[in-house]
């Protein structure tokens, strides 16, 4: 495997932090806060009653500092992450993290700002959530954001209530959603959760969904479309605007999943294609980190007879002050304890500030050229598996099974292979509708060439690999094969 | 195209890869894509300026940062669900790490043991810090957690007494489905003490409205500040598949929880007991929900070293009873071995969730707010047993001695009685002068004084960012508006 970043290394061992504890030892300074010493002998029960006082403190390690640091440090050289590897999760826009949004996130009146302030003192951090909102407005072309939803499902349900609420005002009742078969997990899950029943429709042999299709689903009852475009199979939805007509015709509206807007950011707004609702997850498209799965935000806009439904509080502007405000005539009400995730979101805006209207559509570009390349070098190396061969994807391409599958390799042992070779392996087994998916989503900060060693190694595991050696991968890993059958036969949640 | 620092492929690379896809250019590329749909006019962007390099970048936020109140002068006295606690050096350096802060969610375990065994801690530290038996790998803040809590005990409710559902009813529990549809015509209710932050109850109804349960609340004992018992005796019936108490209360009280647990788990059909709170950090001193039996706990965990954020993000607690842990909404890090017979860390129990259930998971969430569970578990690490127990009373010592102190001046009442951990209400006597108004002059002055709760009523709270010294500026400058009646 030379030339591939995969090689052995080192791993330090490291066990549970309860395990390494000696009595009485801690790594945090207590501050005398200049307390007299007459304060400092007292107990809790000194003030208050006893019956509330807790006997036993809680099973907490006993460890100092530098055992901390030293502890999550190894921690941490077990993970493998988009800083010191080519990540390709399809659908999860994996971009690079700018250490500068780090940077102006971790300003201290930033970080330490309370969120109950008195609006006269955090005027330039409202200001940042109104500017925003302009921004994303323009790019998608709806008329209001609300950045209440802390991450891409709570859009979702954020959106969906608004829906609910709609036609509630409007004295209809419409219970179905229609989603496709390509959606994302949580949609069906969002709606259910916002009293809906997800209907599912059919993906056609092209990979969208078809106008004709959709049809046959429309009645009375239907309250909304939830399309992801471009879908979870990276193409787009080329029947949308028809789709988008059909469903105002009776009164429907059509929601739109962002978590794949990195395929349209400068380009193309929403509002074209006859969108009413959308939310984007700032964590994919916005380049703010996922943390390891989170936190996000998933800023939700609605086309301008929306508005009024939207959560509270929202920032508003008069007379030259910004305010929080609560007058929403239909307001769904509020989705978070406060106004938004401010530290996510200011990194965001530091994204937008960054690349600027000279750069911004080079994003979803590039992320196209960059997806559309892996498609057809991968297409010649993966014979027959590409389901849409003759087509182009948007930002992100699949493929099914068959060509490893002829030499004897599963999706899943492909992925683990890749491990070795030092990638993160893609979306795997994702969209359903696709025998043994394989979802690469490249994104535009990745060069030709990591592509290219990327595709090597697909081909080396294609045409090079002992079957034995798929099924004993990953070898290099820190742990090997993880065995997730014994692990949900007997949970073991906590130490 | 121009250069720009975020994009490795050069303009040859561009061209090439046009090439390579017998494609002109963007214009054409787009259009073999999405047809008709028009493209974006440069022109039509100028809401944004020009991309900013990063000195300008820096200097645009500096400017912002200085602009906001000076967090190394600025006293915080204001909590309502958010406390200004320290964050140690380390935890932002560790924290800081890419390995920890740029992967995606953990679905390939073998090159993500790392965040795993970090949350796999913090679920354990946080179940004996709570004394619950499973705590997940965190939810979004504490207000969506509680909702997610009363969602799961509807489902239990309705599991458990199955004459209680509508033949529609009948179809969701079938499916597992998140709430259910409550029957109209029989009373399904949540019973929620008047002592829940407001805004957590407003988050609730955001999510059980369109399911059509009910949110009643329970009166607090005006003299105390506890949840009244006899109230809560009173709205007891059927039908009420849940009580949610929250400790310490909105206002900062200790509930009697001895009092209340008998009586809720007493009553049959039973409902399921939610603990809440927004400051996990008293259980240090105070008996935790696990020691009331409480079913479950859904509450905010951001005191456990992490940044306030404006308001986000937080972090969401959510723990529970193990019996039901198959109902439980989010991630939960589970304990294997690999193919080795090693140790090793993977999620677990994923069938409750929206990426194998779909419509019928038990929640919707999917990316939640793991670094800042991982930030909590090297904090509540560096803590250690003594240094969580000694922090938590610190302070519930230092919001004495204010308290104290205020009281001492004459000019502010005791709005409750009950004990309190590190936050309480307190009644102006004053009545020239509004809360609000004292909090903007206070404001000015240097001091979040608090949080307005009615006209004259400021609910007050301090951590151990707060000394004697700025305990001592409080009350001279509360002395002094107050007593002045210069305003």
């Amino acid at each position: 495997m030379s030339g591939f970043p995969g090689i052995s290394g080192l791993f330090l061992n490291e066990g549970l932090l309860i395990r390494q504890s000696s009595k009485g030892v801690y790594g945090i300074g207590i501050p005398d806060c200049g307390l007299k010493d007459s304060e400092l002998k007292k107990t809790p029960a000194d003030y208050i009653n006893k019956k509330f006082v807790r006997k036993n403190a809680p099973g907490l390690p006993e460890v100092s500092e530098p055992t901390v640091v030293r502890h999550f440090t190894r921690l941490s050289s077990w993970n493998m992450c988009i800083d010191s590897a080519f990540y390709p999760l399809g659908s999860c826009t994996m971009k690079y993290n700018p250490k500068v949004n780090e940077l102006v996130g971790s300003f201290g009146n930033i970080r330490d700002l309370h969120p109950l302030t008195p609006v006269r003192f955090v005027q330039p951090a409202l200001k940042i959530i109104y500017d925003f909102n302009l921004i994303l407005c323009c790019l998608t072309g709806l008329n209001e954001f609300s950045f209440s939803p802390q991450a891409g499902a709570a859009g979702e349900f954020t959106g969906l209530k608004v829906i609910k609420r709609y036609f509630d005002i409007k004295g209809e009742k419409r219970d179905i959603i229609l989603i496709p078969d390509s959606a994302h997990g949580t949609n069906p899950a969002s709606s259910a959760l916002a009293g809906f029943t997800p209907l599912e429709i059919k993906t056609g042999a092209n990979g969208y969904i078809e106008a004709k299709e959709v049809e046959k689903y429309i009645s009375k009852n239907v309250a909304a479309v939830m399309i992801t475009n471009p879908n979870t199979l990276g193409i787009f939805e080329k029947d949308i605007k028809k789709i988008s007509e059909i469903m105002h015709k009776n009164g429907s509206l059509v929601y739109m999943d962002g978590a794949n807007f990195n395929a349209f950011i400068g380009n193309v707004r929403v509002s074209e294609m006859g969108i009413d609702l959308i939310q984007l997850n700032l964590h994919k498209t916005f380049s703010t980190p996922h943390g390891g799965g989170g936190p996000g935000s998933g800023a939700v806009g609605v086309k301008g007879f929306l508005s009024d439904y939207l959560p509270v509080p929202y920032v508003s502007f008069n007379n030259g002050n910004y305010d929080l405000s609560e007058d929403k005539q239909y307001t769904i009400g509020r989705i978070a304890p406060f106004l938004c995730n401010f530290g996510v979101i200011i990194k965001a805006y530091a994204y937008i500030l960054s690349l600027g209207n000279d750069n911004i559509s080079s994003v979803s570009e590039i992320a196209i050229l960059n997806a559309n390349y892996i498609k057809k070098k991968l297409g010649e190396i993966l014979c027959g598996a590409d389901p849409f061969k003759d087509k182009l994807c948007m930002h992100e391409c699949v493929f099914t099974d068959k060509a490893i599958e002829e030499e004897g390799i599963s999706t899943l042992e492909l992925a683990k292979l890749l491990i070795d070779y030092g990638f993160h392996p893609p979306t795997v087994y994702f969209p359903k509708n696709i025998h043994g998916a394989i979802m690469i989503e490249p994104t535009e900060t990745e060069s030709v060439k990591t592509l290219d060693e990327f595709l090597n190694a697909i081909y080396k595991i294609m045409f090079k690999t002992k079957k034995s050696a798929a099924l004993k991968s990953p070898r290099k890993t820190k742990v090997r094969r993880v065995n997730e059958v014994l692990a949900n036969k007997y949970p073991v949640f906590k130490y | 195209m121009p250069n720009f620092r975020y994009f490795p492929n050069s303009e040859t690379d561009i061209k090439r890869l046009y090439a390579i896809l017998n494609i002109r250019d963007k214009k054409e590329l787009f259009k073999k894509i999405i047809g008709d749909i028009p493209l974006i006019d440069a022109n039509n962007l100028k809401v944004l300026s020009r991309g900013m390099d990063e000195v300008s970048l820096c200097r645009y936020f500096s400017d912002i940062s200085s602009n906001l109140p000076d967090k190394n002068k600025f006293s915080i006295f204001a909590g309502g669900g958010i406390y200004n606690h320290f964050v140690p050096a380390a935890v932002d350096s560790l924290i800081s790490r890419p390995e920890f802060y740029t992967p995606y969610t953990p679905y390939q375990p073998e090159v993500s043991q790392g965040t795993l065994f970090a949350l796999f801690e913090f679920q354990s530290m946080v179940a004996e810090i709570l004394g619950m038996d499973v705590v997940n790998a965190s939810m979004y803040d504490g207000a969506e957690s509680l909702a997610e809590a009363i969602l799961m005990s509807l489902r239990l409710y309705l599991n458990a007494n199955p004459d209680s559902r509508s033949p529609w009813q009948e179809q969701q529990v079938k499916n597992n489905c998140p709430g259910g549809e409550i029957n109209p015509h029989s009373s399904h209710l949540i019973l929620a003490s008047a002592g829940v932050n407001p805004h957590y109850l407003s988050v609730v109804r955001t999510f059980v409205n369109d399911i059509k349960a009910n949110v009643e609340t329970v009166k607090l004992n005006e003299k105390t500040g506890r949840t009244n018992l006899n109230d809560l005796k009173l709205k007891l019936k059927n039908g009420v598949s849940a009580v949610v108490i929250q400790q310490p209360n909105y206002y900062g009280v200790i509930e009697d929880i001895d009092e209340l647990e008998p009586v809720i788990h007493g009553f049959n059909p039973k409902p399921f007991f939610i603990v809440s709170s927004t400051e996990p950090f008293s259980f240090g001193v105070i008996n935790p929900p696990g020691y009331y039996n409480a079913d479950i706990f859904a509450g905010e965990g951001n005191s456990f070293g992490n940044h306030m954020n404006f308001g986000g993000p937080l972090l969401g607690i959510f723990g529970a009873k193990s019996v039901y842990v198959r109902q439980m909404p989010g991630r939960i890090v589970g304990k294997t071995k690999d193919a080795k017979n090693k140790d090793a860390y993977t999620f677990i129990l994923a069938t409750r969730e929206q990426h194998i259930r779909r419509g019928a998971a038990t929640s919707n969430i999917c990316t939640n707010n793991s670094l800042n569970a991982v930030r909590a578990a090297i904090y509540l690490s560096l803590c250690s047993k003594r240094g969580f127990k000694e922090l938590s009373f610190l302070n519930l010592k230092l919001a004495h001695i204010l308290h104290e102190k205020l009281l001492k001046t004459g000019l502010f009442e005791e709005r409750f009685s009950g004990d309190f951990f590190n936050e309480f209400l307190l009644r102006i006597k004053n009545e020239k002068i509004t809360v609000l108004r004292f909090i903007d002059v206070m404001a000015d002055r240097g001091i979040l004084a608090g949080i307005r709760v009615a006209e004259n009523e400021i609910l007050i709270s301090t951590t151990e960012n707060n000394n004697i010294d700025n305990i001592e500026r409080y009350v001279e400058n509360a002395k002094d508006i107050l007593g002045s009646n210069l305003i």
